[in-house]
């Protein structure tokens, strides 16, 4: 019998380490026992953490979810007592295993399946059995690059660049008299609500190791960095056991696996600026200097880390690497659509019933993933976009939603597959503000260094910052396009290119709520507080005095039992009455 | 090996190591470039450079991009000059300075004064009569009667008193002629073309002037037996010396203008005649007839005009007064008239004016002298009727006025208080009210209804082909000398256009202003203006001598050396500023939030960084890293947040190698050498 904690940093938040403790407590207590408590990383069903996998005598999966500090007594008794009947009320129900089911799953085969901080578990389950085969059988560089060509790899991070021609780029590129060239992981994942390049590195770290050998192997790098951010500490912590555990294993170091080919790796911690995630932004950080984009070309490939060779992929892209070297490109390319093949992993969240990590195949759409898998929206409400890409992406609407999930195909609406956040909407989500929230980012996330994204989107949010506070003025619209257009055409790099499409995606499929906020000053989805009113419809109101009690500022009044009202002069609109009232007659307008 | 490719329609030749801008410049196609310097690595930030590439979807940076041999390049499509032209706006959205001082700002005729000024202060007084001549001729004159608008802009005033700017450029012309090292106007060669000016004025002046140094051949003619319009016939003597002013006019002889005087047009000449004879005709008649009050009376004796009475003066004439003289009307006529009269031995001299003395349009210090002579002034009075005896006035109404609500030009409106009069014996009235064009001679058809001269306001043409107007003749009216000649200086401009064949319009340029408080100057130490000396009121009341005897060489240049300039120090080399004007830029739709930082950062003990006016090319930080191999600045925080700084603590800073190449390398006047600012402060 094994117990297996979920613990990445999703699990740990939502009290896993408590559970494991209380686990732990309890087993020891027991004298001798034939129970196993281990830990394993996230399996991306972030709506049912923390939770807990029971695995009985015959390897079968009981999978215990929302399991609370205070359940641990029953999980033992049912593991040690053998009576598992006793979990059934922990036990994930048909509908949630959905989730999983639906899935498949090649970057995250092994996250939540294998104790991460175990290099023998990762070996287990088929790890470093690609690099161990491409060492022994002596595959050249471009047998290797080959069979990631025939899978069809593109670029995981955002841009779907073919890996397999970087990868090419960088092998034929001359070193200078140093003879050194690089290998480097971007693990600097900054997009708000995208958080699988942290799952992987948190559940199966040597997956990311072995995915970089092979990377180092085919471009001829010995040494490789992986850029993780600062936020990531639990990350850094798995990965920093991972390197040691691999090198004294020998997959890392002088002549692994006793062939001639030698690989250290070292991590590098980012300081939290977004735009490092920028591939050269990052090599001028892991260079000691300010984040700040060079221009391109020279591309990394010739003049990277140093100005040397260096080669740059995201964490889920050396993810995918060793299962295409053990299956096959073709197996690989066998998934997905023309041009974009495999799998892609999605953080869904936002107004969502079953929200976490996603990995589907390429050409789902992105109806199958948001209802089918997701769960559709939550409290019955209506779907009202979804964005894709953070900040540098946009918002697709409800009349797109049968669009297949394809690199093209997503660029055609405006949006972009960037690194795979998904953040659904309902009807109660402004655009504009949604628009607003993504440009305060990029604003605040400019390197400083290009005229146009610097003082280009500080200038787009002021007027957004308008527009939402009811000050909008005729032409407002017109300027964002000019300035977007602009700034797509004058930034220096990706980050001020793309800061422009939640925006032209806003314009693009809700030019009637940004008109509605600047010629009537009116938020249609009753979001922005400048320009809503709360109000107690006195037809329904009991007179519960329910929202009198959570409003902050004591604006409603009202004899219990009788309707009770807002001033709306005392009001700041925290929207506090409307949660609390249970009859709906809290309006906003 | 060396390959072809174009740009924009230009073949080119370029070899491996070539970039599209260093291609460029080799074949005189200039692209913007506010970050792009030689001395260091190609870094990209300004985004002014892009071009646009057939087959290429992408704009490019021409600063880094390699071409390609057949490439074709275009550097002015409509989408490089929107992208280019936002970064601009962009820029000078958060750009805070002066680029200009506002004392040239508020010169018609833009004179530079804070250059003239600065170079008064060092004592290089040729140089500084120089610098006016750029704008106009005639400093000497001008400086003594303008009534300065360039004073009144004077930020020194929040200090204490304006710079004395007028009269500093009359000194500095009079002192270089008192040296025996007059002015000597240089010309372009001789262009064949002729241009008539009608109007010896300060217009016509001015744009003969102009047009002489452009080359053009150009005769003034003009019915008065001298030249110099107004500043002779209605300036009287005491405040402008006819001598200075033939001194003045007289380099503008010897420069090759011809000057007919004593014809007048209709009569002596033919307007048509002139325009088949000359290239170009521009008509300066000024503005030469006094207005009438339309009250009873007007037509009696001893009811004059005042700018004909002037005009008499000014001819030599003494005409001769009675005892008892008023004045009517507010402006610098008004007092010219009033201070003449008591000259002439009037007993009592009053000014009738129908609103208060804030209101009064003379200048204040021609006010404080006439009260000085004896003059008396009556506000608040309007003139209702003028009767007599015998047909000579011997006195006039008033009606006794209150201000009310403001009117169109922003003063209270004077209304009547009702059936409250008041009666004053008078021997003589001089009607001040204002003058008006009289263009007896000129083609009706070029006229408006109010008889003044229709031309457009931009290029200064009528309607005529290659009949040009200027000064107080055409649509706007009478004004001020300076306006006239700011007037001129532009007809000259768009003629000479005109004679090379294209038209351009006059522009105004686009500069950076900024507003200031009193609170910025508190800690200047107080420096009252120069007094200059000069005769007493008793010692001027009876004579035309002029009243002030002008600034030594020690009092004018303390005087210079109160400036505070204002305006940026590196206006000339701004790259910045000459592009903002070559996209014609608009800023003022990105308007936002705007940086003003409280203290200039002293970065080193040599250099002061203005990060208001720093647009964050980073050639400083990279000049000082990459050329000099030292780190001493560096950039801060992020987004529109971020600005250069020092890399070291303050107490450090003598890390910086005082080798100034950052102050060189920065494209504005965001970086600057110390002692330029010692002096300053």
């Amino acid at each position: 019998m094994r117990i297996v904690v979920g613990e990445g940093s999703c699990g740990l938040a939502a009290g896993a380490g408590a559970v494991h403790k209380r686990l732990e407590a309890l087993l020891g207590e027991q004298d001798q026992t034939n129970v196993e408590l281990g830990i394993t990383g996230c399996n991306g069903m972030c709506f049912l953490e923390p939770i807990v996998d029971v695995y009985d005598d015959g390897g079968e999966l009981h999978r215990l979810v929302k399991v609370h500090e205070k359940d641990a007594d029953v999980i033992v008794k049912a593991a040690t007592t053998g009576d598992l009947a006793l979990l059934d009320d922990l036990t994930i129900s048909a509908e949630d295993e959905k989730f999983l089911t639906q899935q498949t799953r090649v970057a995250l085969r092994d996250c939540g399946v294998i104790d991460p901080e175990n290099i023998d578990d990762y070996i287990a389950h088929g790890g470093y059995k690609a690099i161990s085969k491409i060492l022994r059988e002596g595959l050249s560089q471009e047998e290797v690059i080959n069979q990631i060509d025939i899978a069809g790899l593109r670029g995981r991070g955002g841009a779907g660049f073919s890996t397999a021609f970087k990868w090419r780029a960088a092998r034929d590129a001359k070193p200078d008299e140093t003879g050194k060239k690089y290998l480097i992981c971007n693990a600097d994942e900054g997009d708000p609500g995208a958080f699988m390049d942290r799952a992987v590195i948190e559940g199966d770290p040597h997956t990311l190791i072995e995915g970089m050998l092979i990377g180092a192997y085919c471009i001829g790098a010995s040494e490789g960095i992986v850029y993780v951010r600062a936020e990531y500490p639990l990350a850094i912590v798995r990965l920093r056991k991972a390197i040691k555990d691999a090198t004294s294993r020998g997959y890392l170091g002088d002549n692994i696996l006793g062939s001639d080919f030698s690989c250290t790796l070292r991590i590098k911690a980012g300081a939290g600026a977004f735009v490092c995630g920028e591939e050269t932004a990052l090599i001028e950080s892991l260079e000691g200097k300010r984040g700040m984009p060079r221009l391109k070309p020279p591309f990394p490939a010739q003049a990277g880390y140093w100005l040397r060779p260096s080669n740059i992929n995201n964490v889920e892209t050396y993810a995918n690497v060793a299962w295409i070297i053990n299956n096959g490109g073709e197996a690989f390319a066998a998934m997905g659509t023309k041009d974009s093949k495999g799998t892609k992993v999605f953080a869904l969240t936002g107004k969502i019933v079953r929200g976490g990590l996603v990995e589907i195949p390429m050409g789902k759409t992105l109806r199958e993933v948001i209802f089918d898998i997701g769960g559709g929206i939550r409290g019955g409400k209506e779907f009202k976009a979804v964005q894709l890409g953070g900040p540098s992406g946009g918002c697709v609407p409800a009349s797109k939603l049968d669009t297949v999930i394809d690199y093209g195909e997503l660029a055609a609406t405006g949006a972009i597959m960037g690194s795979g956040g998904m953040v659904v909407m309902d009807e109660t989500t402004c655009m504009v503000g949604m628009a607003r929230f993504f440009l305060d980012f990029t604003a605040k996330e400019s390197c400083g260094k290009c005229v146009h994204c610097r003082l280009g989107t500080k200038r787009m949010l002021e007027i957004l910052d308008r527009i939402v506070a009811g000050k909008g003025e005729e032409g407002d619209i017109e300027k964002l396009e000019d300035l977007c257009y602009a700034i797509k055409d004058g930034a220096l790099c990706g980050l001020g290119q793309t800061a422009p499409n939640p925006v032209l995606t806003t314009i693009r499929y809700f030019r009637d709520e940004l008109e509605a906020h600047i010629d009537k000053h009116r938020c249609p989805a009753g979001e922005c507080r400048e320009l809503i009113t709360y109000s107690i419809d006195a037809d329904t109101c009991v007179g519960c005095t329910a929202c009198a009690r959570q409003c902050p500022v004591q604006a409603i009044s009202g004899e219990r039992r009788s309707p009770h009202k807002i001033d709306p002069t005392l009001c700041i609109k925290c929207g506090n009455c409307m949660t609390a009232c249970r009859f709906g007659a809290v309006k906003v307008q | 090996m060396s390959f072809v490719y174009t740009i924009d329609g230009v073949e080119v030749v370029a070899e491996p190591t070539d970039t599209i801008l260093s291609s460029a410049t080799k074949a005189g196609i200039e692209i913007p470039t506010l970050c792009f310097d030689e001395r260091t690595a190609i870094y990209g930030a300004c985004g002014v450079c892009l071009v646009e590439v057939e087959g290429v979807p992408k704009l490019l940076r021409a600063c880094s991009a390699r071409p390609q041999e057949g490439y074709v390049v275009h550097t002015n499509t409509p989408r490089v000059e929107r992208a280019r032209k936002t970064a601009f706006e962009l820029l000078l959205s958060d750009h805070t300075g002066d680029c200009r001082g506002p004392c040239k700002l508020n010169c018609p005729a833009m004179t530079d004064c804070q250059k003239y000024v600065g170079e008064i202060r060092e004592g290089r007084f040729k140089d500084a009569v120089s610098t006016v001549y750029e704008a106009f001729p005639l400093p000497a004159s001008i400086g003594r009667v303008c009534p300065h608008p360039c004073e009144d802009a004077c930020r020194r005033k929040m200090v204490e008193e304006p710079i004395s700017i007028a009269f500093l450029k009359a000194f500095a012309a009079d002192k270089i002629e008192a040296d025996g090292d007059p002015y000597v106007v240089e010309c372009e060669p001789s262009t064949g073309k002729h241009v008539a000016i009608i109007g010896g004025g300060p217009a016509g002046l001015t744009a003969a002037y102009f047009l002489r140094r452009y080359g053009h051949e150009v005769t003034i003619y003009d019915q008065q037996p001298k030249m110099g319009g107004m500043l002779r016939y209605g300036i009287p003597e005491y405040r402008l010396p006819k001598a200075v002013l033939d001194r003045e006019i007289a380099i503008i002889a010897n420069a090759g203008v011809k000057m007919v005087n004593g014809v007048k047009l209709g009569k002596d000449i033919d307007f048509d005649e002139l325009r088949t004879q000359n290239d170009a005709v521009l008509l300066a008649l000024g503005a030469w007839t006094s207005m009438n009050m339309h009250v009873p009376g007007e037509d009696l004796e001893g009811v004059h005009g005042g700018i004909d009475f002037l005009e008499r003066l000014g001819l030599g004439e003494r005409p001769t007064l009675g005892k008892r003289v008023a004045v009517c009307g507010g402006g610098n006529t008004a007092m010219d008239c009033c201070r003449t009269a008591v000259r002439l031995g009037a007993e009592e001299v009053y000014v009738v004016y129908r609103r208060t003395r804030n209101e009064m349009p003379a200048a204040d210090i021609e006010i404080e002298e006439a009260e000085e002579e004896g003059v008396t002034f009556k506000f608040l009075t309007n003139p209702i009727e003028f009767y007599g005896k015998d047909g000579h006035v011997t006195g006039m109404k008033l009606q006794v006025m209150e201000l009310g609500e403001p009117d169109a030009s922003g003063r209270r409106r004077p209304v009547p208080v009702e059936g409250k009069t008041e009666d004053i014996p008078i021997d003589d009235v001089l009607m001040a009210i204002g003058q008006r064009a009289n263009c007896e001679g000129v083609a009706s058809e070029i006229l408006t209804q109010r008889g003044t001269i229709a031309c457009d306001e931009m290029t200064f043409r009528t309607s005529m082909d290659n009949v040009f107007a200027a000064g107080d003749v055409t649509n706007r009216g009478a004004g001020i000398a300076i306006e006239a000649i700011a007037e001129a200086q532009k007809a000259a401009l768009c003629i000479n256009n005109y004679l090379e064949g294209d038209e351009v319009r006059a522009k105004v340029p686009y500069f950076v202003k900024r507003d200031v408080t009193p609170e910025e100057f508190e800690d200047r130490p107080k420096q009252k203006r120069e007094r200059m000396p000069g005769l007493t009121p008793e010692e001027r009341r009876n004579n035309f001598m002029p009243i002030y005897f002008g600034f030594t060489d020690e009092q004018a240049q303390r005087e210079a050396s109160r400036c505070l300039e204002c305006g940026c120090h590196d206006y000339y080399d701004c790259r910045l500023i000459r592009f903002a004007n070559w996209f014609d830029v608009d800023p003022s739709k990105f308007a936002g939030e705007m940086h003003e930082r409280e203290d200039k950062d002293v970065v080193s003990e040599v250099i002061i960084h203005d990060p208001d006016k720093c647009v964050l090319c980073g050639l400083c930080y990279r000049v000082c890293d990459q050329e000099v191999g030292k780190t001493f600045l560096g950039l801060y925080n992020r987004g529109f947040s971020t600005e250069v700084n020092p890399m070291v603590p303050k107490e450090a800073r003598s890390f910086c190698a005082g080798c100034l190449k950052c102050v060189e390398a920065c494209p504005t006047g965001a970086m600057r050498s110390f002692p330029a600012v010692q002096r300053r402060r």
